[in-house]
């Protein structure tokens, strides 16, 4: 065989090399990778320390944790690069004056991180904001795609849950008295199984609601729910709900106005406020039924009054939901003003909108006033009349059966006072 | 067994039942639009489709009490009692003088109170017949129009459906209101006739009745009555059409609503002829 003979050279330094590789390998692997002289005191459970304010720090350290995670081979002088007290003063290196900073390799994530919420808050002094560790773990880091991770996305709940869901922190750090964690289990999001915190929230970059760069911001929030539903934050920035919102109406609403916050619920739920049930009751009312807001924007409280006082409104409150309700006329996120020549209430598009339970609307649908008020001194023709005949048929009513309940009173008393016996 | 004269007979009572019952559906179906939330209505309100089953009863009604109108009519005009009802059905001069008397009763007055003779139809019936014929067209025409919207807004502004709305509603309260205040007290709380008068069950008023509430129509009936005894006409029926004895002998055993309802009536009677003893 000659290209054995031939390659009976190549062959040694073929094999030199991998046994060289091999050697550095393993060596090398060792030296990175030689724990053993932290785990020898830290494998023990029982190893404790007390912290500055006398509490029981436990800093036992399960190396099969550490083993099976991410950072698995990595030594523990690769984080710990410095340990402040006496105990491993001689063993420990003093390169950095830091205690661990997951920054120093997670450059990306450490920047959005400095610039978020829970970052600001540990700045301030606020025990229990959340540090690096407090999200992904210590020793047993597991990468977000392991379903064991505790930032796997069925995880994620539960870890932010931890504070999030306390009753106790919730009150400290006033976040509001509902609790997230338990309205987003029972929300229609909760129950894909594909939407959790971090998806509408942010991760890293997490801010506070009245950040202006955060997700949650008013105006950026049709924005986040745009994410997954960009065809109906498109419908809605173009409402005028969503040109109020844009400009910054803080009364104007966003998704969240109609659909709740954490607990959103599909509509066809009876607990939605965007249940069929629920538009006309409480939903749109919740604003075109306040005070403030009908003195502000100049419309009047008139509108649902004399939405529930109509056919309309007086059937859908004894439960049909046949009729219509708000949406049914004004459309659902693209509303617009009736000046708006798209808007299905715009007067040239009004036979077409009654049409659509009607059939067969004329166009005397459309003229004069839909919500129409009673009154003697109404703007409208219609309403000046149906206020007169009101007038008029009330004083009929107290005239008429006035006058035979007092007739027949006197008939009753006389006829008594005649049987007495 | 005193002397009975018909006051309705098995045909007009019918109508009346007809009436009674397609009225209150109506009163409550129509009301419970109105009032939702009240608390009688959640009956309709808790069931699925409630309100829409509410609607579709309530339009039943209302077409089967404008049937029974339009054979009401036919009533009048092809029969000869119907004609005679009619006859004696329109207002004279005579109830204007029979409601001052009856008010100078009331007011003590005339004391003691002085014997009304009133005729077929008192004012009082007039009164309320007349406005239950004024109250069906209003509620029929403006019921129509709600109803039939679409076509009716072919012709019409959209200010007269609100109108017809506002109306049928405010003749809705009036109309209701009437019927308890002044039927009810007519045919129930009357002390003359009081726990209930059984005209529009058994058909007949008692002797006793006919004189307190239609005397003059009583001695119209005793008088050609009498009349009839005298000429003897062989074809004449006891009391010119007016007057049928309810217990004619042969007929006890057979099935008869006076006869159901006889031993209530007995005991009505008892109660309103105590003394006392």
């Amino acid at each position: 065989m000659k290209w054995r003979e031939k390659g009976g050279k190549a062959c040694v330094v073929l094999w030199g090399i991998i046994l060289l590789f091999l050697f550095w390998g393993v060596t090398a692997g060792v030296a990175w990778s030689d724990n053993s002289l932290c785990m020898g005191c830290h494998q023990d459970e029982n190893l404790a320390k007390q912290d500055a304010r006398g509490r029981k720090l436990s800093l036992f350290v399960s190396e099969v944790g550490f083993k099976n995670s991410i950072h698995g081979k990595l030594s523990c002088q690769d984080c710990h690069t410095r340990i402040k007290d006496d105990a491993h003063a001689e063993g420990g290196k003093k390169a950095a004056d830091k205690s661990v900073n997951c920054g120093a390799c997670h450059k990306e994530a450490d920047k959005e991180y400095q610039q978020g919420l829970h970052a600001k808050m540990i700045m301030k002094g606020t025990e229990r904001a959340a540090n690096c560790y407090n999200c992904h773990g210590k020793h047993n880091i597991l990468p977000s795609k392991n379903p064991k991770s505790m930032t796997h996305v069925s995880n994620i709940d539960k870890t932010c849950n931890r504070c999030h869901s306390d009753v106790a922190f919730v009150k400290q750090h006033a976040l509001g008295a509902a609790i997230p964690g338990e309205e987003f289990k029972k929300s229609v999001h909760g129950k894909t199984g594909e939407v959790t915190c971090t998806s509408c929230h942010g991760s890293h970059s997490l801010r506070s609601l009245i950040d202006p760069k955060s997700t949650i911001f008013r105006s950026n929030i049709p924005q986040t729910c745009g994410s997954c539903h960009p065809d109906i934050t498109k419908q809605f920035t173009e409402s005028i709900h969503g040109e109020l919102a844009a400009r910054g109406r803080a009364d104007s609403p966003t998704c969240t106005t109609c659909h709740g916050i954490h607990g959103i619920k599909a509509k066809v739920d009876p607990d939605s406020p965007v249940n069929e049930r629920r538009i006309a009751m409480t939903t749109c009312p919740q604003c075109h039924a306040a005070e403030r807001i009908s003195k502000e924007y100049g419309i009047t409280k008139g509108y649902v009054q004399s939405y529930r006082d109509s056919f309309h409104g007086l059937s859908y409150r004894g439960g049909d939901t046949y009729s219509a309700n708000c949406a049914s006329c004004h459309g659902v996120h693209d509303i617009r003003p009736s000046s708006d020549p798209k808007s299905m209430i715009h007067k040239d598009n009004l036979q077409k909108t009654c049409g659509n339970c009607h059939p067969g609307a004329s166009e005397n649908f459309a003229k004069g006033k839909m919500h129409s008020v009673a009154s003697i001194s109404g703007e409208e023709f219609g309403e000046k009349v149906v206020g007169w005949v009101r007038i008029a048929y009330i004083i009929l009513i107290v005239m008429v059966i006035g006058g035979l309940t007092f007739f027949n009173f006197t008939d009753w008393l006389r006829k008594t006072i005649d049987h007495r016996p | 067994m005193t002397k009975k004269y018909l006051r309705m007979t098995l045909n007009e009572r019918a109508q009346h039942l007809n009436l009674a019952i397609n009225f209150t559906i109506l009163v409550i179906t129509g009301f419970a639009l109105k009032y939702p939330e009240a608390f009688w209505v959640s009956p309709i309100t808790d069931v699925p489709l409630g309100m829409t089953f509410r609607g579709f009863l309530h339009r039943l009604c209302g077409v089967a009490t404008v049937t029974l109108g339009g054979y009401h009519l036919l009533y009048l005009a092809f029969t000869e009692r119907g004609r005679g009802i009619v006859k004696d059905m329109i207002p004279v001069l005579k109830d204007a003088k029979d409601l001052w008397e009856t008010l100078k009763n009331n007011f003590f007055i005339n004391r003691p109170a002085k014997m009304i003779k009133m005729p077929r139809f008192n004012f009082r019936e007039k009164l309320e017949y007349l406005g239950l014929i004024w109250g069906t067209i209003v509620m029929t025409v403006t019921g129509f129009i709600l109803w039939f919207k679409t076509e009716w807004l072919m012709y019409f502004p959209m200010w007269t459906y609100d109108v017809a709305r506002a109306v049928h509603f405010y003749e809705a309260i009036l109309a209701t209101l009437t019927i308890i205040v002044w039927h009810l007290y007519s045919v129930v709380w009357n002390p003359d006739v009081y726990p209930m008068s059984w005209a529009w069950i058994t058909g007949d008023l008692t002797e006793h009745e006919m004189k307190l509430e239609h005397g003059l129509e009583l001695e119209k009936i005793k008088a050609e009555e009498k009349g009839k005894l005298v000429e003897f006409g062989e074809a004449a029926t006891v009391g010119g059409g007016r007057v049928y004895p309810l217990h004619r002998e042969g007929e006890e055993k057979s099935f008869s609503i006076g006869r159901l309802f006889g031993t209530v009536k007995d005991l009505n009677e008892k109660i309103k002829n105590w003394k006392g003893e």
